[in-house]
């Protein structure tokens, strides 16, 4: 019934053993995420988790003594993350009461426009280690919570746990302070003892009296917090230097310690952890917990090293606003600043690619612009010729563009559509559900035939009332089983200007990447077709760009008329974005192409990024009359399709898109999305009704 | 032919309020004001509208029952609602359609699913919801005045029904409407212990699963579950089939044919529920 991986990722199965977790993830926490996976060897801070980013292993730590199998430990440590989220560790409120510990905390723990993890941060000084401890016990919290949640996953997640602190190392060789949070370690993972120096004993006690407390039901969030300012308290008096020769063992369950002790000093921790070291070189991560990055300092999106996250996070926090005309203010520039600073770097294949705006280009230029006049010839088979529509002169000029068509390169991989279904994954039950809703396949009864398999007990009464009524009874009294018919083709054609290469702001509900045009494309149109290849409608991808009407490209990643294969998944990812956006030629072509092919209902769907233009487009009328040139023609293209049989529709991303497209087209050819983020979810609807629409 | 149901008046429907939809809907009632029931499958909107016929009619007896339920789809005609001539030895008899003899006799009428009918056979329904409260039946060429007691209550799925099917405004707006959703995890425990017999710890943790799942509900990935679906998975709890292999068939299975949704489910199944 359920795929054993002991990988994530190998094949397409791994693939779906991947979506099922993403969606295990979201039954548990309601949440998002893509699950990527990391390999052995890379630094535990290179896969801290985001807000939308899930790292795991690309293979489970499993030995010949484990009492789990892969697919048990993958549910361990998803559990884990999805309990993080359920059970609040990143919406900790500084001010809320928590029942288990005398309130420790400040009062003002800092400017309250700050995330509270950002200010809990401030009371360790910034440290990394307070960020560190504070995440611990969070783990803690929500392992002994988890057992209590989940009886199901209990016995799984001590085989997990037991084969963690079985990898744990000696800490005898260990720093004071080192060793100490080793124990506390331990003790989250349910371990029993740990070997230490006798010196070692008191503060161990102490610390494991505090830690113990969050197994209690009634633990939060807040008591995490009060907990590491105990804790943390503790270890900045130990030295982190030296360590103990002789060692003997040390038993949580013997350990007495005070959780309420006097001695504790929360106001001058600031001052004595400031610049302390987190889990720095000698210590082992826990593998099926999530590595504490940026998001555990209220900073969900960034992809940094906690270690080099926080001094500036500490900067703005300890300066803030300049004076005092505005925090919100700052804030809000804050962030904008600290996205352009720091460009992920884990980000697309395509990140070098140049910005190729349209505005960059030398439009209008003279070696580029009037130099090639007059009627074009296809010279080979790729290679076909259109007219277009000349609106200043109220005419076609004849055999006007030049369209080439070639077959896109494949991408190495196919990732990119995996990619986008763990991502949208949900996106596609749904439109497949929704199709078969609108166009549901079998047959359906067609009542008062005049032939068919069985008598209409209805038009049958009516013909014997009729018939003794003394008028002419009708001869359909027949149902017959129809076969209904979802014969559709539908023809994607993506807008692959140089534009779409352009790295959109970062999203503020989906952080932790940087997306192009061209990827929300990509995505929206992998899921569109996957749900198509589902319900059975035949589609083709292709995507135009050009420079100038001699020159044309339609790059052809799935023909109408190909069998679906998984090459068109690694062509989709080997598209490139190049160039100008000269419609017209494309929505010719494609119409043409999706008329001769065989369905009841042909569907031309252009998605684009913005206006129409190109080198030559309408140029010579001046640069002010471009976009309506280039506009009417493509709103002449798109009736012609409608001529030809085929529904097309426009969907723009350019929010001024209505503005322009407005004045030309048939309001029900084209549809404006106003957040290019929203275009997988939008496309995915807009499909819908527009399947509904034209059938 | 329509799928009719009379409401088994023999003794009081359980049905646990959840908001203040008894106060609502007796409103309703005394202004005779007909009630348009929203809300997912499952989450009690039929078991309600049996409540609330037996709470103002109390016991009826045949041949006058006080809940007549048509169960619509697409197929449904306005014959199937209104009624239809018979072919008898001597000719042709009329018989009432359940919509007719709910307003003839003063019944509380169900449209269960009113958008799976078609939208030309709604439109029947407009004279009965308005001032008029009259009922055209075109092939007897007369219009019949509604009972006193009359009421029509009509429920859709606002989500399950995709974007093609709705109600027409001019429908919609003649109802009150009712918005339902499932019950919060204590009041579905109880409901599910009512229901199904199943021990309260057992309801406690079906219901959790419930509660974890709608989740997926919520991002359109599944529909549900439904406090129905949970109380069946009781129901074979307590025949004794172990709690995994009663969700693996009347959850898992129940919700969704794809590999990976199920994957999914089942993982929170066996989250929730020990081996």
């Amino acid at each position: 019934m359920t795929l054993l991986a002991d990988g994530l990722e190998v094949a397409a199965i791994r693939d779906r053993t991947r979506h099922a977790l993403a969606l295990y993830y979201r039954a548990l926490c309601g949440e998002v995420c893509s699950l990527v996976p990391y390999d052995d060897g890379s630094s535990p801070w290179e896969h801290a988790d985001t807000e939308t980013t899930v790292w795991l292993p690309r293979r489970a730590p499993l030995d010949d003594h484990a009492e789990f199998d892969a697919e048990e430990w993958y549910r361990v440590a998803m559990t884990h993350r999805a309990m993080h989220r359920a059970l609040g560790t990143f919406a900790v409120d500084l001010d809320k009461p928590e029942p288990l510990f005398a309130r420790l905390r400040p009062k003002d723990t800092g400017d309250p426009a700050l995330p509270a993890l950002t200010r809990l941060a401030g009371l360790f000084g910034w440290s990394e280690l307070g960020v560190h401890i504070f995440a611990t016990l969070e783990d803690l919290r929500i392992d002994a919570a988890t057992d209590r949640i989940f009886p199901g996953l209990a016995k799984a997640a001590r085989g997990v746990h037991h084969g963690a602190l079985h990898e744990r190392p000696q800490p005898a060789t260990l720093s004071p302070r080192a060793a100490a949070i080793e124990a506390l370690v331990r003790l989250s993972l349910g371990g029993s003892l740990v070997l230490a120096a006798t010196v070692m004993e008191e503060p161990i006690a102490r610390i494991t009296a505090v830690a113990r407390r969050l197994r209690s039901p009634l633990a939060t969030p807040e008591s995490s917090v009060e907990a590491a300012l105990r804790i943390c308290d503790i270890l900045a008096d130990l030295p982190t230097t030296g360590a103990h020769r002789s060692v003997h063992e040390i038993r949580f369950a013997e350990l007495d310690g005070d959780p309420e002790d006097p001695r504790f000093d929360v106001a001058s921790l600031p001052e004595r952890l400031a610049g302390a070291e987190g889990f720095a070189g000698w210590y082992l991560p826990v593998a099926y917990r999530d590595w504490p990055g940026p998001r555990y300092v209220g900073e969900p999106a960034s992809d940094e090293s906690l270690a080099a996250f926080l001094p500036g996070v500490a900067q703005r926090s300890i300066s803030p606003a300049h004076g005092s005309e505005g925090e919100e203010g700052t804030e809000a520039e804050d962030v904008p600043s600290r996205a352009g600073d720091h460009p992920p770097t884990s980000g697309t294949d395509h990140d070098a690619l140049p910005d190729l705006r349209p505005g960059s280009l030398p439009a209008g230029s003279d070696e580029t612009t009037f130099v090639r006049d007059g009627a074009l010839r296809p010279a080979g088979p790729n290679e076909f010729v259109y007219p277009e529509w000349d609106t200043y002169a109220a005419t076609y000029r004849p055999d006007w563009t030049l369209v080439r068509t070639r077959t896109v390169a494949p991408d190495r991989s196919d990732h990119g559509h995996y990619r986008a279904l763990a991502r949208y994954g949900h996106l596609v039950g749904r439109l497949v559900r929704e199709l078969e809703r609108v166009a549901p396949a079998g047959r359906e009864p067609a009542r008062r035939a005049p032939y068919g398999d069985d008598l209409d007990l209805d038009a049958c009464i009516d013909a014997m009332i009729d018939l003794r009524t003394g008028v002419e009874p009708s001869d359909r009294v027949f149902t017959d089983l129809r076969r209904r018919t979802r014969d559709v083709a539908v023809a994607f054609a993506l807008d692959l200007s140089g534009s779409t290469a352009i790295a959109l702001p970062p999203d503020p509900e989906a952080p932790g990447t940087v997306r192009r045009i061209l990827d929300l494309q990509r995505d929206a149109v992998s899921l569109v077709a996957e749900a198509l290849g589902r319900v059975g409608d035949t589609f083709g991808i292709y995507a135009f760009s050009g420079s100038g009407r001699d020159d044309v490209r339609l790059s052809v990643v799935k023909d109408v008329e190909e069998r679906h294969t998984p090459t068109v998944w690694h062509r989709l990812g080997g598209l490139v974005p190049d160039h100008t956006t000269r419609m017209g030629p494309a929505i010719r072509h494609l119409a043409r192409r999706l008329s001769g092919a065989e369905a009841a209902t042909k569907i031309l769907l252009v998605l684009s990024d913005g206006r129409p233009f190109d080198i030559d487009y309408g140029q010579e009328y001046g640069e002010e009359a471009t976009l309506t040139y280039a506009v009417s023609d493509t709103a002449r293209a798109l009736e012609e399709a409608a001529e030809l049989g085929v529904h097309p529709y426009l969907v723009t991303v350019d929010p001024d898109g209505g503005d322009y497209l407005g004045r030309a087209c048939n309001p029900r050819n084209y549809h404006v999305i106003a957040d290019a983020r929203d275009l997988p979810e939008a496309l995915t609807e807009l499909y819908v009704s527009v399947r509904a629409d034209a059938s | 032919m329509t799928q009719t149901l009379t409401a088994p008046t023999t003794s009081e429907p359980f049905y646990l309020p959840v908001h203040d939809e008894v106060e609502l809907f007796r409103a309703a009632y005394e202004q005779r004001i007909p009630v348009l029931l929203k809300g997912p499958t499952g989450c009690g909107k039929t078991r309600f509208v049996e409540r609330m016929a037996w709470e103002i009619f109390g016991q009826r007896d045949e041949p006058d029952p006080a809940l007549i339920t048509v169960t619509c789809h697409d197929d449904i005609t306005s014959a199937d609602l209104v009624g239809r001539y018979l072919l008898s030895g001597e000719g042709t008899t009329w018989l009432d359609g359940p919509l007719t003899q709910a307003v003839r006799t003063g019944a509380i009428c169900y449209l269960d699913e009113v958008v799976e009918a078609r939208k030309d056979t709604t439109v029947i329904l407009h004279s009965l919801t308005d001032h008029r409260r009259t009922l055209p039946i075109e092939r007897l060429g007369t219009t019949l005045e509604a009972h006193p007691d009359f009421l029509l209550v009509v429920s859709y799925n606002p989500g399950y029904q995709a974007s093609a099917k709705d109600l027409k405004p001019s429908t919609r707006q003649r109802f009150m409407a009712i918005e339902f959703d499932y019950p919060d995890r204590e009041k579905e425990t109880e409901i599910v212990v009512h229901e199904s017999g199943v021990e309260e710890e057992t309801a406690r943790q079906l219901a959790s699963l419930g509660e974890q799942l709608r989740r997926l509900d919520e991002a359109g990935v599944i529909e549900g579950p439904s406090t129905r679906l949970l109380v069946h998975v009781g129901g074979l709890i307590v025949r004794g089939i172990a709690p995994r292999r009663a969700c693996d068939v009347g959850l898992v299975q129940a919700l969704s044919d794809d590999r990976d949704v199920q994957d999914a489910v089942s993982h929170v199944v066996s989250a929730v529920f020990p081996a």
